[in-house]
């Protein structure tokens, strides 16, 4: 150790100064400095000392000491020495501002420092040292550009200044113009090879941030090895292999910095990286928030908080995990600059249901990571929970893109889909599927399950079959599925009951057989006996449905489903008591009382079932399309039934009708059960042309849907052909319908057909198709009666005819004993009450038919004679049966004295509905042309919509869906419940759903209401129990058409049927009149 | 098990095929099938190359029922006009026309002895029986009305019997009716014994099993085919698979398999150990009426026939291996 010397004053002695002995008391050295008036460059030499040995205040004292005014004043010419003084406290306050860490504090040192170099800059306005100081406190104050400057003024006077250029190199590096910052610190190195540790740092730090790993590490390691800043930096060099010897190394590094040095946040930060990843909480807390104590570095804050956000995310602590990435995000400011704190917080906002903050985060991280496939499906997330599809779908499409291995997208990509295009969910839903599988990843049951109810959906039931059964794999319901297990055989009258038996199952598990079903398996298990019963394989759906509820009893959907194959076998019983089992559940599921309300229908319960369905659409809050369109159904079909057709209580009724099936329409404008209403009642009113082309329109719409069964539709266009006098038309739409819907099994339709037959005049075809009728349905004593009337038309229609051969009058003949066969039959069968046909009616039928037979005669007769005459033979024989005849003529005549008086009193009755009739469409016409053009604007902008709305009833799916929490979706609600996925998929299906679940509801509805001749829906409900006899018997003209498992038919036209019989029976009565009164004459 | 087609006939009746069955082989000739049809005439037809052997007239408005006496002598057919045409096979002479007005004729079936002919009859809900030698009515199985049903009730209607089966013991007689319930009558006392309940809708066939004179099997509108103990009044099984009507239903010569023609336009063949349709023909293009087994008859006759007629006017043969 040194030396100083200090001169004595005058003399040529010196005091001499051990700098390792420097007294505690700055005082003395300055006493001995003031009186030997020693040179200011020895004052700076004791105060460096000072400082050396950490005797702070002693440095200051003499460095304050040698800058007071007396000093400056005494040395006034000494400049170098005095701005040397002033710029070592400069610097000095400048480091004191720059490591305090409380702001005040801060400040105040960076005042004094400013002050100094002031002091400086007055003395000398060039002097280097002085601008490289405040270049320098410029920097630690954070004001970069003008740092910059102070060094360049330096720098332009000395190029190769090394503190200048060192300062330089730091502004450059944290203008992040790190080659320039390189630059300057090799330049500064060439210049002077010793320079201390920190240029080789920050040449490190430049090749660091420039990507060159290897050489930063070369830099760092030629520093001392227990410098703290090159351990940390070696750590993260480290760190960044991203391979587990590297990571290693690199917190070994970071805990020796850490030991050395317990306050470098950096070290602290990382160090808290890797707890946390280790999982001990407690200490990343503890690093973080010693690391938040030590620095004011905005980026190191930002990551210490980020660290902390982190644990508690980790930990569930949204709240507390929220607020600290936001602290993170405020202290960095710049999204570019850490990241990962806006996706924290995006992260942490969604999962708070904060999705307009996330959106604007994860936007954040976004525009810096463009490709991000973890943000775009982030974000594709939370378009699909703000309903914006169409955006979540283009997001979701490019993380597909952008990592087509992501299962996940896919998987996301997949349910988004699902309302707007199936084929593609499907894609996606398999490549999902097929990128688990290749990854030896579990393919989740609920991904099984959506793909299996896609392809049910597109009727790919074979490949859905194979999906369900996997989501399912093994156990019980295998043995099941193919048959292995048998149900035990059940008493005949006890079998009623099958469906709601469990009996089984207790009975297997008493035979030491396990009958499990994990939770996460019902919906596919359920999905699959969907599948079945589409399959028509009932038994296995009903066992599976049935062993779901023996594990899950308050699974309503399979009482549903039961209930609805109960019904499908006519089994309404046990239908019903199903249904009420489901309400048991929950009373008000607007499902089950909506299919209670047809149940009772079938039942012929009106009041009831009206009931029912008001309160299904209640429990709908008015929304269940089902319960309105059947009450709608309803109205309509108590128009139709009123006993004396009074106009008034029809249109009533009607307008009713039309309401409610306007208010579907105005809820689900694709609706196509409530706009084939709408036909209907256009149709009712006369406007042909309106309704054909709203049911054109909805006929082509349902036909593109394999679920989709609306006969219906079919048969109303066939009537409008018909009522239009288009009878090829209405033909072979009612052909189609029958093959396309029933098998050709519908007598209903069927009948329809005959009546189509029978006004285009084609009576042979008329009596086949009739007889086909009665063949279908056997116990329907009306087509029989039906039959009689073709044939006896035919053989009238014959006789009529100006020329006719012989043959042709043989075959009438034979046509018209047939006829006469049939009556007799049929009115000994009402004799013996068989079909509960009204009294009044059988006599009408006898009469009627003696009446026939006696006509029939006399044609016979008149035919033979012919043949006789032509052959002049057996004139005897002949004119003997004449007499036979003749004698039973004049009885005859006796009896249909009396029969004319009543069919005349028929006659007036029908005649009086028909002009009446004619009444009512004469209002109507009168009231059309307004109506008209209104109704079909009207329609027609609906029609316009069509798509469009269907795509809205889509995306409010997926809203209602999503509204729910997101990744619970998926197993929870049951993904791919059938019922569900019908339920909501278009408005559309609410219907149809019926139509596949329930067979033909809305038909059977319609058929007991009409059965049951009610009046009024609203007003008369009480009017139900009695009618009168003249609307029985008008009921059981009509009988036939309403012994049809389906119903929307048009009522007109079975009434205009009947008066045409009535019409046609007169007719013949007179046809008759007239050949008797000729065979009379040519007597 | 298994069904080959041998040969199909496409307009082997001027319209629907709507009844078959086989009579059975006699010394002078093989067994033939009997065809009935909508346009009133009733086919014979040899197998295996189905050539028609004759056609019987005589009936208006459509054949819906035939059957042949276990001898092969003798044949009845039955159309909508409610009349039975009873005639010799060989000669097509007019046996016997029978008529239980106001009864109406459907399904109608030989007992095994050949003594007598039950026909399902229709409204007025019971089972005629007629004496195969003197043609008369010997006999009439009501099903009893329900309690407390008035007379006049319409109810009764559901009671309209459609179908028709003899135990091959011949003690018993099954009934279906369109309300999906049967009946068993004991034959020689003449009476109801019990209903067999499952079926909601018209029971449009009935046969006994050949091998058990308990197992009778139903073919329903409700697409099921039901299996019941008939003595033992339980169900032993029920078979879903056909998608529309279930119209007929016939048992293979051994017992092992059943057969069934339904409106969905196909022939099912079922294997009972495995209680499931293990093949399904296509060939038919409309309601399929009627599946047949062919009885064993002597040499020569061994293989397995099954015949199906249908709607579309045509009517197919199978190779049967069971």
């Amino acid at each position: 150790m040194g030396s100083a010397y200090i001169p004595v004053q005058n003399s040529e002695e010196e005091v001499r100064v051990y700098l390792d002995q420097l007294p505690r008391d700055a005082s003395d050295i300055l006493d001995i400095l003031k009186a030997e008036q020693a040179p200011l460059d020895l004052w700076l030499v004791i105060a460096r000392e000072y400082f050396k040995q950490g005797k702070l205040e002693q440095f200051r004292q003499i460095l304050e000491e040698g800058s007071s005014p007396e000093i400056d004043e005494y040395y006034a010419d000494v400049r170098y020495e005095r701005i040397a003084i002033l710029n070592a406290l400069g610097a000095y306050y400048s480091y004191l501002g720059k490591i305090e860490t409380k702001q005040r504090e801060k400040e105040e040192h960076f005042i004094m420092a400013t002050q100094y170099y002031n002091k400086a800059s007055r003395i000398d306005m060039h002097e280097p040292s002085t601008w490289v100081g405040k270049g320098q406190l410029l920097l630690a104050k954070g004001e970069i550009e003008q740092a910059f400057n102070a060094f360049k003024i330096v720098l332009d006077g000395d190029h190769h200044n090394v503190p200048a250029l060192l300062g330089q190199a730091c502004v450059q590096f944290n203008r992040g113009r790190y080659s320039d910052s390189l630059e300057l610190y090799k330049r500064a190195l060439q210049v002077y090879p010793n320079c201390p540790g920190a240029v080789r740092l920050g040449i490190g730090l430049c090749h660091y941030k420039l990507g060159n790993l290897q050489k930063a590490r070369q830099a760092f390691q030629r520093l001392d090895p227990e410098n703290v800043e090159a351990l940390v930096a070696l750590g993260i060099v480290d760190l960044q292999t991203n391979e587990a010897p590297g990571i290693r190394n690199g917190m070994e590094k970071m805990q020796r910095a850490f030991e050395i040095y317990p306050y470098f946040s950096m070290a602290l930060n990382h160090l808290a990286n890797h707890f946390f990843f280790t999982g001990q909480h407690f200490l990343v807390e503890q690093l973080t928030e010693t690391a938040l104590a030590v620095t004011n570095h905005g980026p190191t804050k930002s990551h210490s908080y980020y660290n902390l956000a982190r644990s508690y995310h980790s930990k569930g602590d949204y709240e507390k995990a929220g607020m600290y990435y936001m602290a993170s995000v405020k202290e960095s400011n710049k999204p570019h600059e850490f990241v990962l704190a806006y996706y924290g917080l995006g992260q942490v906002q969604l999962k708070l249901g904060d999705f307009r903050s996330s959106l604007s985060n994860f936007e954040k991280v976004l525009e810096i990571h463009p490709e991000n496939c973890e943000t775009l499906k982030a974000l594709g997330h939370i378009y699909v929970q703000l309903g914006q599809t169409e955006k979540a779908l283009e997001l979701l499409r490019k993380a597909t893109r952008i990592d087509p291995r992501d299962a996940q997208a896919f998987l996301e990509l997949g349910e988004l889909l699902i309302s707007s295009d199936e084929g593609a969910a499907l894609d996606a839903f398999k490549n999902a599927r097929g990128l688990l599988k290749k990854g030896g990843e579990e393919v989740p049951i609920e991904l099984l399950n959506n793909i299996g109810v896609l392809h049910f959906e597109r009727g790919e039931f074979e490949l859905a079959e194979q999906t369900f059964r996997e989501a399912l794999g093994d156990g019980m319901w295998l043995a099941f599925i193919d048959g292995k297990v048998h149900s035990y055989p059940v008493d005949a009258s006890a079998s009623t009951y099958a469906y709601k038996d469990v009996q089984l199952f207790h009975q297997l598990e008493e035979d030491g057989q396990l009958v499990e079903l994990p939770w996460n398996k019902v919906t596919a298990l359920f999905n699959l006996a969907r599948l079945f019963e589409q399959l028509h394989k009932t038994e296995t759906a009903c066992i599976l449905y049935r062993m779901i509820l023996f594990k899950y009893p308050e699974y309503i959907d399979a009482y549903l489903r039961l209930a609805a194959l109960a019904k499908a076998r006519n089994n309404i019983q046990l239908s019903i008591e199903l249904i009420g089992d489901a309400l048991k559940l929950n009373d008000k599921y607007p499902n089950a009382l909506s299919m209670l309300g047809s149940l009772e229908l079938k039942n012929d319960d009106w009041v009831k079932a009206k009931e029912t369905f008001l309160a299904a659409k209640d429990a709908a809050d008015g929304k269940d399309s089902f319960s309105i369109l059947s009450l709608g159904n309803w109205n309509y079909f108590a128009a139709g039934r009123s006993e004396k057709r009074n106009p008034k209580l029809e249109a009533t009724h009607l307008e009713k009708a039309k309401e409610l099936y306007t208010k579907v329409l105005v809820q689900h404008s694709s609706n196509l059960y409530a706009a084939n209403g709408a036909g209907m009642i256009l149709a009712e009113k006369g406007h042909f042309d309106v309704a054909k082309d709203i049911l054109t329109q909805v006929q082509e719409a349902a036909s593109g849907n394999v679920f989709l069964q609306m006969p219906d539709v079919w048969i109303n266009l066939a009537h409008v052909y018909y009522a239009q006098g288009n009878f090829a038309l209405a033909v072979k739409m009612y052909q189609n319908c029958l093959r396309k819907f029933y098998y050709n099994t519908d007598t209903q339709v069927l009948l329809y057909l005959a009546r189509t037959h029978y006004e285009a005049e084609q009576w042979q075809e008329c009596k086949k198709t009739l007889l086909r009728a009665i063949h279908l349905a056997p116990s329907n004593y009306v087509l029989r009666f039906d039959v009689g009337v073709a044939m006896q038309k035919f053989s009238t229609s014959t006789l009529q005819k100006d020329k006719r051969t012989v043959d042709e009058v043989r075959s009438t003949v034979a046509e018209l004993k047939n006829a006469v066969r049939v009556f007799s039959q049929l009115s000994a069968a009402s004799n013996l009450h068989f079909h509960g046909f009204d009294e009044k009616k059988i006599d009408t039928h006898v009469e009627y038919c003696k009446h026939l037979f006696g006509a029939a005669k006399v044609h016979l007769e008149a035919a033979e004679r012919e043949e006789l005459q032509a052959r002049q033979k057996k004139e005897l024989e002949q004119q003997l049966l004449k007499a036979t005849e003749a004698s039973r003529k004049a009885e005859e005549q006796m009896k249909y004295q009396l029969e004319k008086r009543k069919q005349e009193e028929e006659l007036k009755q029908v005649m009086q509905q028909e002009q009446h009739f004619e009444r009512v469409k004469e209002q109507w016409k009168s009231s059309i042309p307004a109506s008209k053009r209104k109704d079909r604007s009207q329609i027609d902008e609906e029609e316009g919509h069509h798509e469009r709305r269907r795509r809205k009833g889509g995306k409010r799916r997926r809203k209602d869906k999503s509204s729910k929490s997101h990744y619970e979706v998926e197993e929870g609600e049951d993904v791919g419940d059938q019922e569900e996925l019908e339920d909501e998929e278009a408005d559309t299906n609410h219907m149809h759903r019926y139509s596949i679940d329930q067979g033909g509801d809305e038909g059977n509805a319609q058929t007991h209401l009409a059965a049951a001749g009610l009046e009024d829906s609203d007003a008369d409900d009480d009017m139900i129990a009695p009618s009168s006899a003249s609307n029985r018997q008008k009921r059981v003209w009509s009988e036939s058409d309403d012994d049809e498992p389906l119903g929307r038919q048009e009522k007109l036209s079975p009434d205009r049927e009947n008066s045409a019989e009535f019409q046609d029976s007169d007719g013949e009565i007179r046809d008759q009149k007239m050949n008797r009164d000729a065979a009379a004459d040519e007597d | 098990m298994k069904l080959a087609g041998l040969k199909s006939i496409e307009n082997a009746h001027d319209d629907s095929v709507w009844a078959a069955t086989w009579i059975p082989a006699t010394d002078s000739r093989p067994s033939l099938l009997l065809t009935g049809s909508l346009d009133e005439t009733v086919r014979l037809w040899q197998s295996d190359e189905l050539v028609l052997q004759g056609t019987n007239t005589g009936h208006s408005l459509g054949v819906v029922s035939v059957c042949a006496h276990p001898s092969g002598a003798i044949a009845a057919s039955a159309s909508l006009d409610s009349f039975i045409r009873v005639f010799d096979v060989d000669s097509n002479s007019t046996i016997a026309t029978l008529e239980a007005p106001p009864s109406e004729v459907w399904q109608m079936q030989f007992d095994p002895k050949g003594t007598t002919l039950a026909v399902a009859g229709g409204g007025s809900a019971s089972v005629k029986l007629w004496d195969t030698s003197s043609w008369e009515l010997i006999a009439t199985l009501s099903i009893p009305r329900p309690e407390g049903a008035k007379p006049a009730d319409k109810t009764s209607t559901k009671k309209f019997v459609l179908s028709v089966a003899w135990s091959p013991d011949g003690r018993r007689i099954a009934c279906g009716s369109m309300d999906g319930t049967i009946s068993v009558f004991d034959v020689a006392r003449a009476k109801f014994l019990h209903h067999l309940e499952g079926h909601f809708m018209p029971v449009r066939s009935l046969v006994y099993s050949p091998i058990d004179s308990r197992v009778l099997f139903s073919a329903s509108d409700d697409a099921h085919v039901h299996m019941y103990d008939a003595e033992g009044k339980s169900l032993i099984g029920a078979m879903s698979g056909h998608s529309s009507w279930v119209l007929s239903v016939d048992v293979s010569p051994e017992g092992a398999a059943i057969a069934t023609g339904s409106s969905d336009r196909t022939v099912r063949l079922w294997d009972l150990s495995m209680r499931a349709a293990v093949q399904t023909m296509s060939n038919h293009t409309d309601h399929v009426w009627a599946v047949a087994f062919r009885p064993p008859g002597r040499t020569g006759e061994r293989a397995g026939r099954l015949a199906s007629v249908s709607e579309d006017r045509s009517i197919s043969l199978y190779n049967y291996a069971g």
